[in-house]
């Protein structure tokens, strides 16, 4: 073979591997299935399981937030679809409210699940159009969220305070 | 040099070893950027290499060269440098006091090398010692200490550091996977390095013949 075209291979090979070295350490995934649904997102080529996700807000309007993120998390296994990590994030904020305290470890997960659907969004906005929620925007969640792990007050008014649903 | 060596086998394994290097596996997989003292020591590193004829640059990128041919030299050297970054990355622990007397341990311990070792046998040997040893150090040593359950070799080391609070020299617990793929980007770096361009002068001091002094280009 002539000795420019093996050069060009060889060097088209080591770009390839250097780029997806990169990419490695600048995405960080965690599965196989993070790294290729990653990595078919940064090409346009990542589609959620419309049927999984389906299933998952059916478990979500019947409280049944478990198995909601388990059908959420089925359809978007990649954490690349925000519509969906924002979902996640608002089943751990409606499990995690409570009338006298809420559960903290449930609220960071849901705000690492809000981070996901903000990092994936366009321009980081992610605007769900879902009558049933009170909440609609990444920026509302996050907010929410992020009061609910400050440290808490002893103020007895917080027994008026209502969940956003 | 052999063309595919140069255009095929030292790039891929650099790059493998710059893969390997920041892997950490715990509960999670972590891919840890190399901190910045790391591309002062290989930097160091390189100078050593260079100064003794392990590595020749001038066999890789000269006038005399096809655009191409220097272009593909140029990516064996970018490539040499950043699996030494993270053969540096490696081997510093993560954390706390132990990272810091490594750092500068190993800054005197590359400076030594260029400043004692002028043959390439010996800056081979000496940078084997060098990753070797820190190799044990934050795997074996530190990992032992860092051990919740503790071993034989935990209780050994404890009784010799009598006195010390072990808070300073704990560091963040990785599956024992870690280890293993520390050693193989180690490994394959140090099979790297062997592998790299010698100077010309050097070649005839180890008795090897100056043929193919310039194959590839």
């Amino acid at each position: 073979m002539r000795d420019w075209i093996v050069r060009a291979i060889g060097l088209a090979l080591a770009a390839g591997y250097f780029t997806a070295i990169v990419w490695l350490y600048t995405r960080q995934p965690q599965t196989v299935a993070e790294a290729t649904g990653a990595f078919s997102a940064s090409v346009g080529a990542y589609s959620v399981d419309e049927q999984a996700f389906a299933d998952g807000i059916a478990f979500f309007r019947a409280d049944r937030f478990a198995a909601a993120r388990l059908a959420l998390r089925r359809a978007d296994p990649a954490f690349q679809d925000a519509r969906t990590q924002f979902y996640i994030a608002y089943s751990y904020y409606r499990e995690g409210w409570g009338r006298f305290y809420v559960d903290r470890d449930l609220y960071a997960r849901g705000l690492e699940a809000v981070d996901r659907a903000i990092a994936a969004a366009p321009r980081g906005r992610i605007v769900v159009d879902d009558a049933d929620l009170q909440m609609r925007s990444g920026d509302e969640l996050k907010a929410e969220l992020e009061a609910g792990l400050k440290p808490a007050d002893l103020n007895p008014l917080n027994i008026a305070r209502r969940r956003r649903k | 040099m052999n063309r595919a060596v140069e255009v095929f086998w030292l790039p891929l394994l650099f790059l493998t070893v710059a893969l390997l290097g920041g892997i950490r596996v715990g509960a999670r997989v972590l891919f840890l950027p190399p901190p910045l003292s790391t591309l002062v020591l290989a930097l160091m590193l390189m100078a050593a290499l260079v100064r003794c004829g392990a590595l020749a640059p001038a066999r890789l990128i000269h006038p005399g060269r096809p655009p191409l041919a220097s272009a593909s030299g140029g990516v064996v050297l970018l490539t040499t440098f950043a699996a030494a970054v993270q053969a540096f990355n490696v081997v510093i622990p993560e954390s706390g006091l132990p990272r810091v007397v490594v750092t500068v341990l190993l800054f005197v311990l590359v400076l030594n090398t260029i400043a004692a070792s002028s043959d390439r046998t010996h800056v081979l040997r000496s940078t084997a010692v060098i990753v070797g040893s820190t190799f044990v150090l934050k795997f074996i040593v530190l990992a032992a200490l860092s051990d919740t359950e503790g071993g034989w070799l935990k209780r050994m080391l404890l009784a010799s550091l009598e006195g010390v609070t072990l808070g300073t020299l704990t560091q963040p617990r990785f599956a024992p996977v870690t280890g293993y793929v520390a050693f193989a980007a180690l490994i394959l770096f140090l099979a790297g390095l062997a592998l790299l361009p010698r100077s010309i002068d050097e070649r005839w001091r180890g008795g090897g013949e100056p043929r193919n002094r310039l194959t590839s280009g």
